[in-house]
């Protein structure tokens, strides 16, 4: 690695069965071909975590890894992937967070950490530059994250220690429990929490004196003061500082694919009481930003009135805010900042709460499920006491609360109904966008490699209705019309291969894609400043093209086919009734053949082909696809 | 990161000048650095007498004469003087008068001016939670 600049260069393996730590040198041919974050792991557990391993056995691994922006002052280069099969989906499970752990992990050294095996008691993994210790954690069983956090930091007598913790929620088990650092911003989705609380690990604090060098500290620092100059001088800058993604609330509703009521609907008519407008005007103190960020779109609230008066913290984010407002029918915002702030602290994926709550709130109205099954509890739209109690009997798995935990795919197995009502994809519960009024996120989410969510495509630009876009971009006007199909799985696949370039690299999507910062020909000329890697702006989307190719292999490899591409029926049968995105179902299969057709995937499988897999150099994971006859012939 | 970067050509929280106290339960976040005290604590305690303030206020190191001991450090009642590699006292020196930190600040939190008090983080806190209506 001695020629390549940005990285720490070593990756830690931790063995939590025999206690051992072993570090070895960044590999050369993983930086040049995965750049980092996302990149290494999804290559790694390719390589490490084989077909039908335990989620949460021994045998699974849990990864955390960085990339080589993170450190330097590059806007908003703060975040980290952490990556595992996941027990909630049985695929790929990836999560993806902010804030001052993963540059601590760098300066301690590190591209990449890797939890393997199991320990017996729990523990926390103290790592203080190359000194890792295997810490008891007894004491912090049952705690919360806020108090975990707190009791380490004084365990350490260091008030300065970066954590990733995990919750109750997690250590009970819960499926979508997550990983949180500077105690709210969560690596949320697909249950990595749950599978780090499997290891015996409560948490990892770190500490790093280490530094980070660029290659061309000029061109570098000149880059950083164009990208800087970009994002003051963007329209949605101030938008973004005041309200973050709350923002997005309003627009949904104003668009008509705010879900609401279980995505029943698309407009919520108490949409204005719940929207970042009305946090930014009556709760928020104070902007906070992660590691790097000269946005500081995170917002510091405080209810002063009202039954929740003396609750603060930061936050929501506009999932979480959705989850918890319009897709249960709750008007009530002092409800919603308790349940995001519940979800924080017991450590749960407000997503996937917001959904398994939500479509036992549909079933309930529906009288497909009786008060008595749901423990007493009137599950009548909007009923902010049903929805509090209800996350807390799930991060303790109490008695209906144990049948939500395993997320909504699973509980409607369990109950034995509802199953088509669930809104997930293989598993994971789709986010607050209905897919009917925005249909490039709704093949987003019907191909995305962990499961149905828009984090592994976002193609925002179908919100700007401009054909002029799709034609430069894409040579496809209506590839850039929000309800139009034409084009979408171009459209789709270059987002794609957009997002992994930058969840490699490590900065924020946010604003890096949506604003349209870090675009290919600017993330090459980064890559060379920073690392001095001489790359172009179609090279750089090759890295991004072999990302999603080999997390397609890994999904593959688990028994993924175009079959499971599907969105669940509703959108696909049901229109909605009122707004601009009504009267509409969303055709999937035109979009699905063409989207294959641009990644060069075999139509009707849906995997990758052996030229394409080749043409990548991953002419192995074609060989072991052919083994396992998973391959198209 | 700025800082160490102007300084050093590296970037790392510990060869920067400036370094920012979090409280993250609080929403609470205050800047360290040189207060230019005077006399300044640091200065009176270097056995080699290889700190001295100029003028203006800024702490010079006479990078020969120190020994790199670290009496500075301990001293430094604001917990401002770090050691860098070689063991040489890390010490605010305002970049000459353009502060890298206050050039790249995006909230304008940092400003660079004359004269004027610097309170305590601590009491900083206690107005802003106060003023937030936040008990503890």
């Amino acid at each position: 690695m001695a020629d390549l600049h940005g990285y720490a260069g070593k990756v830690l393996r931790i063995d939590l069965t025999e206690k051992k730590t072993r570090v070895s040198r960044l590999e050369r041919d993983l930086a040049v071909g995965f750049l980092g974050g996302r990149g290494f792991n999804s290559r790694r557990l390719y390589d490490e975590v084989g077909p039908g391993v335990d989620p949460l056995g021994p045998h699974n691994k849990l990864m955390f890894a960085t990339g080589p922006l993170v450190g330097t002052m590059f806007p908003t280069a703060s975040r980290f992937n952490v990556s595992a099969r996941s027990p909630l989906t049985g695929i790929l499970g990836d999560s993806n967070a902010g804030g001052h752990f993963a540059p601590e992990l760098k300066f301690a050294g590190y591209d990449q950490v890797i939890l393997e095996g199991r320990s017996e008691r729990p523990i926390y993994i103290y790592i203080n530059d190359g000194e890792v210790e295997f810490r008891d954690a007894t004491h912090l069983t049952g705690r919360d994250v806020y108090e975990t956090d707190e009791m380490i930091r004084s365990d350490l007598a260091d008030r300065r220690v970066r954590t990733a913790v995990v919750g109750p929620a997690a250590e009970k088990g819960v499926m979508y429990a997550g990983i949180y650092v500077n105690l709210m911003r969560a690596a949320g989705r697909t249950g990595m929490g749950t599978v780090m609380a499997s290891k015996g690990v409560k948490a990892l604090a770190v500490r790093g004196s280490g530094s980070i060098e660029v290659a061309d500290p000029v061109e570098f620092e000149r880059l950083v003061e164009e990208i800087e100059a970009e994002i003051y001088d963007h329209e949605q800058y101030w938008f973004r500082r005041q309200m973050g993604t709350t923002r997005i609330l309003m627009m949904a509703n104003l668009l008509g694919f705010l879900p609401t009521r279980h995505y029943t609907s698309g407009v919520f008519e108490c949409a204005r009481e719940v929207s970042g407008e009305r946090l930014a005007e009556e709760y928020n103190v104070k902007g906070r930003g992660c590691f790097a960020c000269n946005v500081s779109c995170s917002r510091f609230y405080v209810v002063r009135q009202g039954e929740f008066a003396g609750l603060f913290g930061e936050g929501p984010e506009y999932e979480a805010l959705g989850s918890f407002t319009s897709r249960v029918g709750n008007g009530d915002l002092g409800v919603a900042l308790k349940a995001n702030d519940m979800c924080n602290r017991l450590g749960l994926d407000a997503i996937t709460t917001g959904e398994c709550i939500s479509w036992a709130m549909e079933l309930y109205e529906k009288g497909l499920l009786k008060k008595r099954e749901a423990d007493g509890l009137d599950l009548s739209w909007g009923n902010g006491e049903a929805i509090l109690t209800l996350i807390e009997k799930i991060a303790r798995r109490e008695g209906f609360g144990d049948i939500l935990a395993d997320g909504s795919r699973a509980a409607a197995r369990k109950l034995g109904r509802g199953l088509d009502l669930t809104m997930q994809v293989k598993g994971l519960d789709i986010i607050m966008a209905d897919p009917r009024g925005l249909k490039g996120y709704g093949l987003g989410f019907a191909v995305a490699s962990r499961g149905g969510d828009h984090l592994r495509s976002e193609p925002f630009i179908e919100l700007m209705d401009d054909p002029q876009r799709g034609l430069e971009m894409l040579g496809v006007p209506e590839a850039t019309l929000r309800l139009a199909y034409r084009g979408k799985g171009k459209l789709v696949s270059y987002f794609e291969d957009w997002c992994a370039v930058i969840d490699a690299l490590e900065p924020c999507k946010n604003i890096m894609e949506n604003m349209e910062i870090l675009t290919f020909d600017m993330a090459a000329k980064v890559i060379g400043a920073v690392t001095g890697l001489r790359m172009s702006a179609s090279e750089a989307r090759r890295v991004g093209e072999r990302i999603v190719n080999i997390e397609r292999a890994f999904d593959a490899r688990e028994g993924i086919t175009r079959r499971d591409d599907t969105l669940p029926r509703r959108f696909r049968e049901e229109t909605l009734p009122e707004g601009p995105s009504r009267g509409i179902v969303f055709e999937q299969e035109p979009m699905l053949d063409e989207y294959y057709t641009e990644r060069g995937w075999d139509l009707d499988t849906g995997i990758p082909t052996r030229r394409v897999l080749e043409g990548l150099d991953l002419g192995y994971v074609a060989d072991e696809l052919a083994r396992l006859r998973r391959l198209p012939a | 990161m700025v800082c160490s970067f102007r300084h050093e050509r590296k970037f790392s929280p510990k060869l920067s000048r400036i370094m920012v106290i979090k409280e993250d339960k609080h929403g609470l976040d205050y800047p360290v650095l040189c207060h230019q005290c005077d006399p300044c604590p640091s200065v009176a305690a270097c056995p080699q007498s290889a700190l001295t303030r100029t003028e203006l206020g800024i702490i010079h190191v006479d990078k020969e004469a120190c020994t790199g001991c670290g009496a500075c450090v301990d001293t430094c009642t604001f917990n401002a003087v770090g050691l860098n590699g070689s063991s040489k006292p890390i010490i605010c020196d305002l970049c000459g008068g353009e502060p890298a930190c206050v050039e790249k600040c995006p909230t304008a939190a940092l400003t660079f001016e004359e004269g004027g008090t610097v309170d305590r983080p601590e009491e900083v806190f206690r107005e802003l939670l106060r003023r937030w209506g936040i008990r503890g």
